[in-house]
């Protein structure tokens, strides 16, 4: 800067003196702030520390470990817990996203009283009042609840005895053909064990194991053991299906069988197995009259590729997991068992399947709700008592649910938050969050996870936890439990288990230091002596293993299938989800009906038009998105849009699909059948642009995510030298591993800079340089690192508008690009994630540009904003090749949050306003944390001991984040790897931090990657 | 959402936006333990003599400040710890004043003290770091054992700017990184 002129200082100081006014109004300095301490301290809480809780996660019955971050009282973040046998450190965005439930504006504020006006607060004495009073007199109840924590469910189920009545269980993502085929084929109701990690050759029948199928994160990380490349071997995924979900993306190998056929496939390939010499038991018979080419014929497939799964099943250690909802149709019982075959057949069991001789609890069955919705219209109930689950949503209409429930006389809710069910109750009662209150689960048999309250209530919502009013309620009604509140029971329930079986079970020793132990860890790990079932049993009752049958005269099948971001719909109200981009489709906020490009030609529609989509049920009208991965005589709808009654971010965003079903069912085990229609689509002639994020599903040769394959890992390029390309870029990597950029010094004014004895301006020093690896070969592309990032940085989410206009302000985003998809005929499959966020590159593009010095590099290596400095003219992020960088431009923090949604704010991380840019900062809250915790230990930060909040997440262990200087770091390790690449860094030396290992594939790839 | 645009015009319009809206911006507080009541003027509803409990009496700071050295704040006491010496100690000069301490005590109310330092809400500040490097209590808050009731900020000690936390680092050789304060 020179003498000459305005200086960039002095015209600072011009502008400082002209905004004085405003500036002064800013600070407040006519107000005074009061610190307001605690009168008695809690014990726990230190003010400026984080209180971390162990405790399992409520939002869906897999009962996975979590750690809820809490500051001064407040729950502020929920990882996954490592220590956790079941999810392994894992959580996903719905985990995360129970945040938003917590600090839900739209939650029950008081107790609700049926009036003349609606529904009107009362007390809770008034409400327990009429609760008793109704019990009492009102003739049998109904419970009708979602799946509950083992406790709970024998509280309730004791409830229920004694109050007179029936407990039936619904979860719309409905597990009782899978039960009810392990009855038939081993004799027990039960749900099988997957052991995916022990092999090495997985197909799935249209499970979707890594979203929604049984436990997605426990199964995920399973499957990234199992998947991702380890000592140059990989085991082989094959999907089988019409419809490639994520988990579908996820696959080697795409079979695009006809909706239906899996039962055909699956008994022609055990059937192979069987004349190949396998053993399918009282089933080789069967099975034997099943032909590969008939069942591809069934399929729409090539017979080649099943005689290929024989082989498979045949070389090593298989494991069949399905079918998924695309099996939900109405012989779904027999497509279930005959993928159990299967895995008889193909030695299985025992080795990747394990099936305990222990009927598993907490079986849904939507079979036993139709049956309660005929004796509801018949007036056979007096009460109906409604908790953990939305029916008057999540059933067709068809089902007749919400005139059978409204012929209950007295119907009472339990709820967080108002719903389509709880809307139609004489009472509602504010139900505590899972985050609030006590409950257990066992998530697999020799698991024992306990899910402590992480806060108190939240105060403004007088809620109280069920289990603790029915605990009151059955007082008044004369029942003695020996508890006074839930936590006691779960107590007393946790010290009778171990009195009774502690021994057995390995577990030893006061019981009240067991449960501290317990709740400091959150699970506990005890031997279940539960003999296995080795063989299959001869069937005892008969299923036809038929072709299913779809209503309706379309010609497309319609596919319901559960969102992964919504599940059944439980999880729409949160705006972090409706703003997650879906994994498969990236489209944000609304609904949309996949079909595949050669459909949508002939029936003359691109992405975007508005169609009705009709079935003879009913239609719903929703854009096409165009999806290879579909096959052509289908499409796809997912469940958890439409919402009529449920909160101001549902309502009314998308469509639901239950509106086209009728109420089919399996006849062996009563399941709803979501694939029974056929569906006509027709133009409305309306387009809408995408709410997406998806900019390009192809790389346009710009080789940003390029892949290995297998057979060439050990000889690629790196691998034969492993500093090959150290002559070319020798000076790269000297400032990649040697601390950086020494700018020249400036000028400046000359009496001020540099100091003396300030070594100001130069980036060299002896402290760690964090940097980042990210493995391809693992990432599933599920997300949850989009939402921890959310909610760990203060990321405000902007709504389906401002999202259209492609202003979304995600730090991380999932680029998901189609190399190989055919839904014409089966083959290899390669669809690749890439993980984007800011590449803290060390030769950073956005840096130079800066008029104000906002965007710079840290000593430490991060690729620094300094929010106070910015003042937002973009150039950065005009100037950034990775499209990391976003920009408030509006105060959506301020406008778009409400209270109190903010108290979830990081107190942490500086919360922004509009005008100012911002992206990932590599969670530098957590690395200055660490530091200073480090620093008054007087050691230096360990390995591992930083964790971004996408890294504290992933159920597959992908990220991995740390000093790259320090030799013995797994990031460094990590970068030394051979899949090593670095994004568009060989075309503009970017030099990033961020450092991708390259995803491994089965097939062949050419040199580019591709 | 209301539609506020910002960067049009000359270029003069935005810089002075951000230097108000910098200014303005809030950091969201962990808990109740910050207020922002329209009541200046008003002094300290307890009237605190640091002179005769750090100066006369010798009292640690840390005593009732209790996570100075552990956290980014240095911790208002609870009212129990007022309480933990005053139920004993009627209070020689002004037993009026620890009357009303133990009123507070006894009704569960807390003492709603009237907040003297505060860095902006985009700086982070962590205590232990600058406890843990010798920098003492006084360097930032004044000869605090000198002074009665605190009403503002010691005149003596800095200006809580940045100009004044900078100097500080480069008399220290602290690291002047952005990062350091500002995330």
């Amino acid at each position: 800067m020179s003498g000459n002129g305005v200086g960039r200082r002095d015209f600072l100081k011009v502008v400082g003196a002209g905004s004085a006014g405003a500036a002064v109004a800013g600070c407040s300095t006519d107000k005074v702030e009061r610190l307001i301490p605690y009168v008695t301290p809690p014990e726990e809480i230190t003010p400026g520390v984080a209180t971390w809780y162990a405790s399992t996660c409520g939002e869906c019955a897999a009962g996975c470990g979590t750690r809820v971050r809490t500051r001064e009282g407040r729950a502020v973040m929920i990882e996954g817990n490592p220590d956790h046998p079941i999810s392994r450190g894992g959580v996903c965005s719905r985990g995360v996203s129970a945040l938003q439930a917590l600090y839900n504006p739209d939650r029950v504020a008081a107790p609700l009283r049926a009036g003349p006006g609606g529904l009107e607060e009362i007390t809770w004495d008034e409400a327990l009042d009429l609760l008793v009073d109704r019990m009492r007199a009102g003739g049998r109840s109904l419970f009708l609840t979602g799946k509950k924590g083992p406790t709970e469910a024998g509280f309730l189920d004791g409830f229920v005895d004694a109050v007179g009545g029936q407990r039936v269980i619904h979860d719309a993502l409905d597990d009782s053909a899978l039960r009810r085929a392990t009855d038939i084929a081993f004799g027990v109701n039960t749900l099988p064990r997957y052991d995916i990690a022990a092999a090495d050759f997985l197909v799935s029948f249209g499970a979707d194991f890594l979203e929604t199928w049984l436990s997605p994160v426990a199964l995920g990380a399973d499957f990234s053991a199992m998947h991702g490349v380890d000592h140059g071997t990989k085991a082989k995924f094959v999907f089988v299906g019409p419809r490639l979900s994520l988990t579908g993306q996820n696959a080697d190998e795409w079979i695009p069988a006809r909706p239906g056929s899996e039962t055909q496939i699956a008994l022609a390939v055990a059937g192979e197995l069987v004349r190949r010499g396998a053993d399918a038991g009282p089933y080789s018979e069967l099975v034997a009259g099943y032909g590969l080419e008939d069942a591809a014929e069934a399929a729409g497939v090539e017979a080649e590729a099943l005689a290929a799964l024989a082989d498979g099943f045949a070389a090593g250690s298989g494991l069949a997991l399905g079918p998924g909802s695309a099996g939900h149709h109405e012989t779904a019982t027999a497509a279930n068992l005959a993928v159990l075959i299967l895995n008889a057949a193909a030695g299985s069991l025992g080795r990747t399947m394990h099936v305990d001789d222990a009927p598993g609890t907490e079986a849904s069955s939507y079979g036993l709700v139709a049956s309660a919705i005929r004796d509801m219209a018949a007036g056979d109930y007096g009460v109906a008592v409604v908790s953990g689950t939305n029916p008057a949503y999540s059933l067709p209409p068809a089902s007749g649910f919400r005139d059978a429930f409204a012929r209950v006389p007295f119907k009472v809710a339990f709820a967080t938050t108002l719903d389509e069910t709880s809307a139609l109750a004489d009472l509602v009662l504010p139900d505590a969050h899972a985050l609030e209150s006590w409950g257990d689960a066992i998530p697999s048999p020799g698991t024992y996870s306990v899910r402590q309250p992480a806060m108190r209530p939240v105060p403004l919502y007088d809620s109280r936890p069920m289990s603790d009013v029915l605990l009151e309620a059955g007082r008044r009604l004369g029942h003695d439990y020996g508890a006074a509140t839930f936590r006691d029971y779960l107590r007393g329930a946790h010290d009778a288990w171990l009195a009774q079986n502690g021994e057995a079970a390995g577990l030893v020793g006061d019981p009240g230091a067991l449960w501290r132990e317990l709740l400091r860890t959150g699970s506990v790990s005890y031997t279940d002596a539960t003999p296995a079932i080795t063989a299959l049993q001869a069937p005892t009752t008969a299923v036809d293993f038929r072709l299913p049958g779809f209503g309706g005269d379309g010609d497309l099948t319609l596919l319901v299938y559960p969102s992964p971001r919504f599940g059944d719909g439980t999880h729409a109200n949160r705006p972090w989800l409706l703003e997650l981009p879906d994994p498969v489709s990236k489209v944000m906020w609304h609904s949309w009906v996949e079909m595949n490009p050669a459909t949508a030609g002939r029936l003359g529609l691109r992405s975007g038009d508005v169609v009705s989509v009709a079935s003879e049920n009913g239609a719903v009208e929703v854009p096409v998105w165009t999806y290879p991965g579909i096959r052509e005589d289908a499409v796809a709808v997912a469940m958890g849009g439409g919402h009529t009654d449920y909160g101001q971010f549902a309502n009314g965003n998308g469509v639901n699909p239950m509106a086209l079903l009728s109420d089919a069912t399996d006849a062996v085990s009563g399941t709803l059948a979501l694939v029974s229609t056929r569906v006509t689509v027709t133009a409305t002639g309306a387009w809408r642009r995408l709410t997406s994020t998806e900019g390009s599903s192809d790389q346009d040769d710009r080789n940003v995510t390029p892949a290995v394959a297998l057979s060439a890992l050990g000889h690629t390029a790196e691998a034969d030298d492993a500093h090959g390309a150290e002559d070319a870029h020798g000076q790269i990597r000297e400032l990649q591993e040697g601390g950086g950029f020494r700018p020249v010094t400036t000028e400046g004014l000359a009496e001020d800079f540099p100091l003396p004895g300030s070594d100001f301006g130069e980036y060299d020093h002896d402290g760690p340089r964090w940097a980042m690896a990210i493995d391809l070969d693992k990432c599933t592309g599920c997300g949850a690192c989009v939402t921890a990032c959310q909610a760990e940085n203060n990321i405000p989410w902007v709504g389906e508008v401002q999202a259209t206009m492609g202003r979304e302000m995600h730090w991380m985003r999932l680029e998901r690009y189609y190399e190989t998809v055919d839904a014409s005929h089966s083959g290899p499959l390669d669809i690749r994630f890439l993980p984007m966020l800011c590449q803290h590159c060390n030769n950073a593009p956005c840096e130079p540009v800066c008029p104000v010095f906002a965007a710079y590099h840290t000593p430490d290596g991060l690729n620094a904003q300094a929010y106070n400095r910015c003042v937002g003219t973009r150039y950065c992020a005009n100037n950034c090749p990775y499209k990391v960088r976003v920009f408030n431009w509006y105060r959506y923090t301020r406008e778009n949050i409400p209270e109190p949604m903010n108290w979830q704010f990081n107190p942490d991380v500086t919360v922004r306003d509009n005008g100012v840019m911002e992206k990932c900062t590599f969670c530098v809250q957590r690395i200055r944390e660490a530091g200073n915790r480090a620093a008054v230990e007087g050691r230096d930060v360990r390995d591992g001991e930083v964790r971004p909040a996408c890294q504290s997440v992933c159920p597959s262990d992908v990220i991995v984040f740390g000093n790259i200087r320090d030799p013995e770091s797994r990031v460094a390790s990590a970068a030394g790897d051979e899949r090593v690449y670095r994004v568009l860094d060989e075309f503009i030396n970017t030099q990033p931090a961020v450092h991708y290992l390259k995803p491994v594939t089965h097939h062949d790839v050419d040199e580019g990657g591709h | 959402m209301k539609r506020l645009w910002l960067g049009t015009g000359v270029a003069v319009v935005p810089i002075l936006f951000a230097v108000a809206l910098v200014a303005g911006r809030q950091a969201p507080e962990g808990g109740a333990t910050t207020d922002v009541a329209d009541d200046a003027g008003q002094s300290q509803p307890i009237q605190f003599p640091h002179d005769t409990h750090a100066g006369q009496f010798l009292i640690d700071c840390q005593y009732c400040h209790f996570s100075a050295e552990r956290s980014v704040d240095a911790g208002i006491p609870p009212v129990a710890t007022c309480v933990g010496c005053h139920q004993a100690i009627p209070g020689r000069n002004d037993p009026a004043e620890v009357a009303k301490v133990l009123e507070y005590h006894n009704s569960g109310t807390p003492i709603p003290w009237k907040r003297i330092y505060k860095v902006a809400d985009h700086v982070k500040f962590p205590h232990m770091r600058h406890v843990a490097a010798g920098v003492t209590c006084q360097t930032c808050h004044g000869e605090v054992q000198e002074m009665g009731v605190l009403e503002e900020m010691a005149p003596q000690a800095g200006d809580l700017r940045m100009g004044w936390c900078v100097s500080c680092h480069l008399e220290r050789d602290a690291s002047r990184d952005c990062t350091v304060c500002h995330y």
